[in-house]
Parts: C-alpha cells; sequence; structure tokens
C-alpha cells in the first residue's frame, strides 16, 4: 500500500541501529579490550611487553570493569533518541501521514535536534514546588532503568566476559525489584510539582504500578517455574537451539520434538530407536502430549500477559492513564521543562527497551537463532562464514574486535527487542485510553485470577512433561 | 435623512389592531397582552407586561394546545431610539410542533431611574436554559433578571464597565489596560 | 456499655481543579471549575467567555457587506450555516427570492460542510477517548480533500463567505463537480471503515456506553438540539421539521433514537456517522438535481447591499442544533441588533448536569459527545 514510506521506515531503523550498537561495540571494544591489551602488551600484532607492571594491570582491570557501564551510558540515550524517532515515524505510517522528514536526511537528525533544544531550554522549578524532591525525581525515574539492565548484558551477549558483572542467582527478582522503584519517583514528581493535575498522576501511577505489577511478576514467576532458576543468563542458555526450545513454546515442553524431529524427517539415520528418548522427554506419550500442549498455550498467554503488565508498568496506550493527556494535561510531568523533562522522556523510552529486553530474555530465548540447530546444520552456511571469518580475520584475530558469538547474539536481541517495541508502537497507534476503574477491573479481575490459574495449570502440566528445569 | 428615520420607525411601530392566536389564547387565561407587528415569515409577535412574563410562560409551556416548550433565546433589545424602550424578547418554539411565538418584555427608558438597569422577571427556574441566556443580556445590553441565581458577566471579563451592546455604548478605559482602576490585572 | 457504632466514613477533602482554559482537551478555550471528590466530580461549571470577539456588536457597527464576511467565524467548522442562517434572516425579511440554482448550491456546500464538520468531531473524539494516534488521523484524511474542494470553490478552507445575502458567491465548474461526484462515491466506503475501527471497539465501548445520559426531559429544558438531542429521543431536524430550501424536494432520512430515558455518548456517535451518510446521500442527489444555468444570486453584492426594515428570526439545522439568527434593521446600512442563537452555547449549558458524578476520565468523553465549538459559544 504505502511501500514508499515502509521502505523510508526500514531505511531509517538501519542507520540509527547501525548508528546505536557500532558506538556501542566501539565503546565497549575500546575501553574493554583495545586500550587494556595495548596497555598490558597483549594486542597480537602491536608491541609486547613480557611482564606489565601492577598499576598497569590494575588500570586495564579497572577499565575493563567499567565497559557494561559504559556500554549503558552510551548505549541509552542515542537508542532513546532512535525509538522517540522511530515511534514518530511508525505511528505516522500508521496514520497516513509523513511525520518528523526535515532534519537531517530524510528527518534522521531530528531527535536529536528535539534533545538538544530541550538541554538548552530553561530549567524551570514552579512556585510553592519542593525543588529538592522535584529534581530528585526524574533522577530516580531514571537510575533503575540503568541498574536493571546491567544484569541482562550477560543474557544478551552470550554470556560475554567482559559483561559478566552481576549475574546474580536471583537476577529476575533484582530486575523486576529495580523494575519497580520508578513508581515512586512518579508519586514523588506528581507531589514535589504542587499541580493537581500532576498529583493525580502520580497518585494514579501508584495504583496502576500496584496492580499491573501482581499479573507481570506471577507471569515471569512461573516462567521461572518452569525454568528452575531465576538466573537470566542460565534462562538463555536453556533455551538455546532454536524456536522450539524458547520458553513461550512451553518452556522446554517442545525439546523433546525438537531432538526427534530430524530422525523423524528422515534427516538423519533413520534405524536411531527413537522411543527411548521419546520416553525420556515424554514419560506418559499421550497424556504427556496433550499436557505439552497445555504448556504452549499457557506459556503463550504468560507471554500476553507481561506484555499487558508490561505496557501498564511503563504507561503505554492503552493504560498511560498517569499522563492522559486529555484527561490530566500531561500527568506528573506536566510542569517539568527544560533537562529534567528531557530525563523522564528518555527514562520511559529506556523502561520500554528494558522490559522488551526482558520479554527477550525470558521467552523469546535471548540472542538465540530462531532457526532450529537441525535445520541450521543442514543450511550451506559453512562456507559463507568460513569466507567472512577468512575476510574479517583481521578484525577478529588481530584487533579482537568482533567475536562472532557475542555478535550474532546481539544481533538476533535487537531484532527481537525491536519486534516487540514496533508492536507496543502499532498497539499505542490502535487503542484507545482505559478509564483508570475499568483498568482496576481489568487488571484485578481479570489478569491477576488468569495470572494465579496459569500458575496452577503450569505446575501440574510440567509433572507430565521434562521441561528445561 | 431626519424625515426617512422618522417614516422606518413607523414602519415599526404600526400596530394593526386585531389579536392573534397567542394573544387570544392568554386573552381566555386572563392574561392581557398587546399585539406587535408580526416578524418577518407571518410570525406572531406580542408584548406582555413584566408582572404577567411568568404566569404566561408557565401557561404557555405546559398547555396541550400551544406547548411552547423549546426556548430558543433570550434576547435583549436596546430600543430606545425607535420606541424608547429596553426589550427583553423571548423566542420560544416547540419541540413537537410548529408553534412559534415572540413575547416581547418593553421597559421605558424613562421610567429606569438613574445609575440603575431596566428590570426584568427571570424565568431561570421554569427554564434553566435561561441561565446563561439571561447572564448575557444581562452582560451586553444591561438588562437586570430580578431572581437569577447568579447574576453576573458570562462573556465579558468580570471588572468590564458598561454594556457593549447598548448604543450609547463607548469604550472610556481599555478593560484590559492596567490603567483601568477596576481592574486588578 | 454504649452500642452505638459511630459512623467510619473516611472523610477526605473536595479538591477544585481548573479544567482549561489552556488544556489540550478542552476544544479551544473553555474552562470548567471541577469541584472533585477523589476522582468523581461533584460540581461542575462551564465558565465561557475567553474566545468571545463580540461578533453581536461587529454587527451593529458593521455594514451588512461587511458582517457578512465576517460571520463564518462564529462557528469556524461550520461556516456555511452560520452565513446561510445570516442569509435566511435577511432574506425573509427582505422578501428576496433566492434562485433555484443557488438553494441547491446551498445545501450541497452546507451537507459537505456537516460531513467536514463531523469528521472533525470525530477525529478529535477519539483523541478525547485517549486514541492519541493512529485512528484519529483518518477522518482528516477525508476532510483535507473536502477542504480543498471548499478553497476550490470558495477561495478559503474554513471561512468561506460563500453563502451571501440573496444567493451564492460563484458557480462550481465541472471539474470541481466531477471530483466532489469522486468523493461521495468512495465517502460510503471510508465511512465503514471507520465503523468498523471504531464502532464495536471493546474499549470504545467500554468508555462510551452507559455514560453522559441526557434524559429528554433535561434536555428540553436546557433547549438541547442537534444530534444530542435526537439520540434522546426526538426526531427534531429542521430539515424536516420546518423545510427550508429544496430540502422538501431531496430524499433523505432524520435518524433518531427513540430513548426518552436519555442517550448515551456511544448513540450521540453514532448518530453523527449516520448523519454523515445522510449528507453523502443528499450530496449527490444535489449533484444530480444541480440547475446547470441559471441566476446565483437575487440581490446585487456590493457595499450598498441594504435590508428592508422590520425584524425576522430564522434558523438552520447545523451540525450541532438550531443556528438561528435574530435581526432587527431600520433599512440602513447597518442593522439596530443581531443576535445569534448558538446551539454550541445551548448545548454547552446542559454540561453542568451532565458532568455531576462521573469520573475525570469521562469529562471529555462526555463534552466530546455533545460536540461543543468555543467560538460558537463565545462568539
Amino acid at each position: 500500500m504505502n511501500a514508499a514510506e515502509i521502505y523510508k521506515l526500514s531505511r531509517l531503523a538501519i542507520f540509527w541501529l547501525s548508528v546505536t550498537f557500532g558506538a556501542v561495540w566501539v565503546a565497549c571494544w575500546g575501553v574493554g579490550v583495545f586500550i587494556p591489551s595495548l596497555i598490558t602488551g597483549k594486542m597480537p600484532f602491536l608491541l609486547q611487553v613480557d611482564n606489565p607492571s601492577t598499576t598497569v594491570v590494575f588500570i586495564a582491570d579497572l577499565l575493563r570493569s567499567l565497559t557494561p557501564i559504559l556500554s549503558l551510558l552510551v548505549f541509552i540515550p542515542i537508542n532513546a533518541m532512535f525509538m522517540v524517532l522511530f515511534e514518530r515515524r511508525s505511528l505516522a505510517l500508521f496514520t497516513v501521514r509523513m511525520g518528523p522528514n526535515r532534519h537531517g536526511f530524510d528527518g534522521l537528525a531530528q531527535t536529536a535536534a528535539d534533545a538538544v533544544k530541550l538541554l538548552f531550554k530553561e530549567d524551570i522549578t514552579p512556585r510553592g514546588a519542593d525543588a529538592f524532591m522535584f529534581t530528585l525525581a526524574p533522577i530516580i525515574f531514571f537510575a533503575p532503568s540503568i541498574f536493571g539492565a546491567l544484569p541482562l548484558l550477560a543474557a544478551v551477549t552470550n554470556n560475554h566476559d567482559l559483561f559478566k558483572v552481576a549475574n546474580l542467582p536471583t537476577g529476575i527478582f533484582y530486575i523486576l525489584a529495580a523494575a519497580s522503584i520508578p513508581v515512586v519517583a512518579l508519586v514523588m514528581a506528581g507531589w514535589a510539582s504542587n499541580n493537581k493535575y500532576s498529583l493525580v498522576g502520580g497518585l494514579r501511577s501508584a495504583a496502576q504500578a500496584i496492580s499491573y505489577e501482581i499479573p507481570l511478576v506471577l507471569s515471569l514467576v512461573t516462567m521461572c517455574l518452569l525454568a528452575g532458576t531465576l538466573d537470566v543468563v542460565e534462562i538463555v542458555e536453556q533455551q538455546k537451539g532454536g524456536i522450539l526450545n524458547w520458553n513461550i513454546l512451553g518452556g522446554g515442553a517442545l525439546s523433546g520434538y525438537d531432538k526427534l524431529a530430524p530422525y523423524w524427517l528422515n534427516l538423519v539415520d533413520t534405524s536411531f530407536d527413537t522411543s527411548a528418548m521419546f520416553g525420556q522427554f515424554y514419560p506418559v506419550p499421550w497424556l504427556s502430549s496433550i499436557m505439552a500442549f497445555v504448556l504452549v498455550i499457557c506459556t503463550v498467554l504468560l507471554f500476553g500477559l507481561y506484555l499487558t503488565g508490561a505496557c501498564a508498568e511503563i504507561n503505554r496506550i492503552p493504560f498511560d492513564l498517569p499522563e492522559a493527556e486529555s484527561e490530566l494535561v500531561s500527568g506528573y510531568n506536566t510542569e517539568y521543562s527544560g533537562i529534567k523533562f528531557a530525563i523522564f522522556f528518555l527514562a520511559e523510552f529506556t523502561n520500554l527497551f528494558v522490559v522488551s529486553s526482558i520479554a527477550t530474555v525470558m521467552f523469546l530465548g535471548g540472542g538465540d537463532n530462531p532457526i532450529p540447530k537441525w535445520i541450521l546444520d543442514r543450511l550451506p552456511l559453512e562456507p559463507i562464514s568460513n569466507a567472512l571469518g577468512s575476510l574479517l580475520s583481521p578484525l577478529i584475530k588481530d584487533l579482537m574486535f568482533i567475536d562472532p558469538a557475542t555478535f550474532w547474539a546481539a544481533f538476533w536481541v535487537i531484532v527481537k527487542v525491536y519486534s516487540i517495541v514496533f508492536f507496543a508502537i502499532l498497539v499505542r497507534g490502535t487503542l484507545p485510553r482505559f478509564r483508570i476503574d475499568q483498568l482496576m477491573d481489568f487488571g484485578w479481575k481479570r489478569l491477576i485470577p488468569l495470572a494465579l490459574i496459569l500458575f496452577v495449570v503450569v505446575v501440574f502440566a510440567r509433572t507430565w512433561v521434562v521441561c528445561h528445569g | 435623512m431626519a424625515e426617512e428615520k422618522e417614516k422606518s420607525i413607523e414602519k415599526i411601530v404600526e400596530a394593526p389592531p386585531e389579536i392573534g392566536r397567542f394573544g387570544q389564547f392568554l386573552k381566555e387565561h386572563g392574561i392581557a397582552s398587546e399585539k406587535l407587528p408580526d416578524a418577518a415569515g407571518g410570525i406572531e409577535v406580542i408584548s406582555l407586561d413584566a408582572k404577567n412574563l411568568q404566569s404566561a410562560l408557565k401557561i404557555l409551556r405546559s398547555s396541550e394546545e400551544t406547548k411552547l416548550d423549546l426556548l430558543i433565546t433570550v434576547s435583549g433589545v436596546d430600543s430606545r431610539q425607535s420606541g424608547g424602550t429596553f426589550d427583553s424578547v423571548y423566542h420560544l418554539w416547540s419541540y413537537d410542533n410548529l408553534n412559534e411565538l415572540v413575547i416581547k418584555v418593553k421597559i421605558k427608558a424613562d421610567e429606569v431611574e438613574e445609575d440603575s438597569l431596566p428590570a426584568v422577571p427571570s424565568i431561570t427556574n421554569m427554564w434553566p436554559a435561561a441561565n446563561w441566556h439571561e447572564r448575557e443580556t444581562y452582560d451586553l445590553v444591561g438588562i437586570k433578571y430580578l431572581g437569577h441565581p447568579y447574576p453576573r458577566r458570562i462573556l465579558n471579563p468580570w471588572d468590564w464597565d458598561g454594556h457593549p451592546l447598548r448604543h450609547d455604548y463607548v469604550q472610556i478605559v481599555d478593560a484590559l489596560n492596567d490603567k483601568n482602576p477596576h481592574s486588578f490585572r | 456499655m454504649s452500642t452505638e457504632i459511630k459512623s467510619t466514613e473516611l472523610k477526605t477533602d473536595e479538591m477544585i481543579i481548573n479544567m482549561g482554559p489552556q488544556h489540550p482537551a478542552t476544544h479551544g478555550v473553555l474552562r470548567m471549575l471541577l469541584t472533585l471528590d477523589g476522582e468523581f466530580v461533584k460540581h461542575a461549571e462551564p465558565v465561557i467567555g475567553h474566545l468571545h470577539r463580540a461578533q453581536e456588536w461587529q454587527g451593529q457597527n458593521r455594514t451588512w457587506f461587511q458582517y457578512q464576511a465576517l460571520i463564518d467565524r462564529v462557528d469556524y467548522l461550520s461556516g456555511m450555516f452560520t452565513s446561510w442562517a445570516m442569509a435566511r434572516s435577511c432574506e425573509v425579511l427582505d422578501e428576496c427570492e433566492v434562485p433555484e440554482r443557488a438553494e441547491y448550491l446551498r445545501v450541497m456546500v452546507s451537507e459537505m460542510n456537516r460531513i467536514s464538520s463531523h469528521l472533525l468531531w470525530l477525529g478529535t473524539y477519539l483523541i478525547d477517548l485517549g486514541a492519541m494516534f493512529g485512528f484519529p488521523f483518518y477522518p482528516f484524511r477525508e476532510r483535507e480533500k473536502l477542504l480543498d474542494l471548499f478553497e476550490e470553490i470558495a477561495g478559503q478552507r474554513m471561512m468561506f463567505n460563500y453563502i451571501r445575502i440573496g444567493g451564492v458567491q460563484r458557480a462550481p465548474n465541472d471539474a470541481w463537480l466531477k471530483r466532489l461526484k469522486a468523493f461521495t462515491e468512495e465517502f460510503e466506503d471510508r465511512v465503514d471503515e471507520y465503523e468498523a475501527i471504531v464502532t464495536e471497539n471493546p474499549i470504545f465501548l467500554k468508555r462510551t456506553k452507559e455514560i453522559g445520559i441526557l434524559p429528554l426531559s433535561l434536555a428540553k429544558q436546557y433547549g438541547v438540539t442537534g444530534p444530542s438531542i435526537r439520540a434522546s429521543g426526538t426526531d427534531m431536524d429542521l430539515r424536516k421539521t420546518k423545510p427550508y430550501s429544496v430540502y422538501p424536494k431531496l430524499e433523505f432520512d432524520v435518524h433518531w433514537l427513540d430513548k426518552p430515558e436519555g442517550g448515551d455518548t456511544w448513540d450521540r456517535y453514532i448518530l453523527r456517522i449516520r448523519e454523515m451518510r445522510e449528507s453523502n446521500k443528499i450530496i449527490k442527489q444535489c449533484l444530480d438535481m444541480l440547475p446547470t444555468e441559471g441566476e446565483l444570486s437575487g440581490k446585487k453584492q456590493n457595499a450598498g447591499l441594504r435590508v428592508k426594515a422590520g425584524e425576522a428570526f430564522s434558523s438552520v439545522e447545523s451540525p450541532r442544533g438550531i443556528l438561528g439568527c435574530y435581526v432587527i434593521s431600520d433599512g440602513k446600512d447597518k442593522a439596530i441588533r443581531f443576535r445569534w442563537r448558538n446551539p454550541s452555547f445551548c448545548n454547552l449549558s446542559v454540561l453542568s448536569e451532565l458532568l455531576v458524578g462521573s469520573p475525570i476520565a469521562d469529562i471529555m468523553a462526555i463534552f466530546g459527545s455533545v460536540d461543543v465549538i468555543l467560538p460558537d459559544v463565545d462568539r
């Protein structure tokens, strides 16, 4: 229908994604690999130092340990810029408009210009506002998104050494705890603004977050139950090997089919006795098959539940009541301007990114290739990867610039995360807003019972099927 | 020029003697009215005394025969130049039939005391719709409605001086200007 | 021991909020003084006048010819109707014949204007409901086409000054008529498209059903007219009940709902959608019946325009209700009194009753469904 606009949107997305992730990649490589290797003399073809002094080693270690946080600090602002532009252009596409297309080539620099404008705007503190709280609120709103994103880094980079900063055994709970702090900031902002609209917005966000955190957490708890662990890195490890292993399809209930499919499809030695292996995964054949099917339905529903709860958690349409424009002007951020508003804006999009990343890690297999391994093995990819490897060997081996495992993991994470982001934008472009009482009804009377029922069903169903955990 | 003016005024004031349908109806119910020249399109116009307004409207609205239950407007007209009166004009329609009636309550300008406004009884108790219309007439033409629940200006700012739709209105000081002594701005 | 149980009801303070005049959803500059108990409205008072431009004062201080160019601004979304109301009053007073061709053109452009006004209402109403992006822009796509047509025939996209005392300004050419015909042919599908997205949308139904119920008796007391009262159980539409112009020759239905207990906001929505379809039908018929030759105006359009002495009140059925114009003339170059009867003014006054007891979120849903244009209120 609108091929030209779709082409422009994809061009924009590819350009900005390359910029965003290129910058992060270069920064991480520079600080985490290049400089430490250089000063400790470990760079393959540059000057070699045999025994670096302890000071130099210490500096190198320090730089390495700073890499994760640096990557986030580089990534978040550029990414938010891209996401804002992406959202505006996508909405324009859905709504038969043009969207921002003037600044830079085809509007590529629009949000950069907006950001500059916001930074130079006067920072107004309204009369009668609690100045300290007023300033603190955006900071508290923004900071947890960084805390929350840190443990995810290792999960999305194929457990890369540099990013093993906080592989907590309670990883997902830590992330959820961090993700629930911003609500405090919204109430603070609403209260400190000395504005009735802000106050109502702040209180609404508190009520909403409390109601929707329960289904959100319950859905993740159920997934952890299937996985048998809380560690996000381990959850990603379990899901490796293609789409049939992902948590969204039964949390490993289909792993057996994944393993047996090549035999059934006569792709490999047919003399292999599959029944023993089948029995290993599905102890009571017919009941287990039904239960596997039930598990798949449950996890798909849980995924929907998670997305709904996450939408409410980060105040997006149809749950954007705390900043409902037609009712509360702009809710808690009505009185904010300049850099404080910019931080709110930044944090909102970062939160969207973080919840999408959690969804990717918990449900969509993290950085895993969606194509099952047995199909991948039969594709003629080896020559291509060999050719690429030899072509890029200076970058891979000498400069240690590219680590193929991490690269592909990052690539798939980007694809998955931005698919979820795009879905959120699509929802925003389609649905009207709930009313506050309907929102509460929906949360408490529909989502929470559903989450509990799914929890119980999963507990029973997984006893008949061998899942990841 | 002066002759012309008189001629046109005569044309407006000249009243035909016969009584109209609604005038007859009111007469049957013991309310005296005066017939005025029809409005264009043959719509009956009657004039009522201020004291009869409430009772006449009540009966015109509730009677099955007339059922004038749609208050179209309450307008104020400064006709001091043509008839020496302030008119409060009520356009009445019906939701269910085609009846139309214009009622005028004329207040003689001579009888209005210095520094006070011509007064007409409010009909807000019968028609909530009249509330805003009467406020607007008070605001723009300067007719006071006795018994109005909230007799304030509606379109102009509360500290505005004068009533702009009177023909002798002169805006002395710009009310939006700081120099206006009554303004708090 | 006393067995008396004290009331443990929690006592909370009421909050007074000024909604507007600078609020993104008040369709201009309405200020609503709300007394809130929690999220619920206990008392609502619309405060108007922020957009007062002394249109009636202009009427008695400008010549007839000057003033007829100004009145499109009274209701900027349906300028054709304000022009028409004034023109009708003056024509009745002046006993001037309007050529048939001009009448057809008037009906045609007015119905186009009704569609464009309802389209804008539809878009903004969905924005009021929180569908910030997405659907609201689709009605604007069609409205844009109508505005282009208006621009070509009247020289202006909103302040048309097309309908004049005695007739219309100019005749359309064939290309214009062809474009209008193309529009009418595709418009029905477009309305189907809107209905497919909106009418049965569960969130939309949840937000609009059973709120803002306007009982018939209350509506009559407040003099509510237009689609808002037709949703509450009368079939009052001036085009049928007191037919004017060439409407008797045209075939169309007046949609109304037999709901004396009161129509809700969804009823008002669906009536406007149906009205758009009817208007489209009327335009199609006008296109077929429009005389190709003939006078355009029964009166000379120049600065010497005069209207005979006397008084007249005439009205038209605008998208928002009965739009009337009360003129008193003494035959001179200026009127003695111009008085507008604006549908929005009357429809807005009922809001203080409609809003009581509804949550903040419903304020805009109810306010939007009554379809009020602030310049029309404040003049």
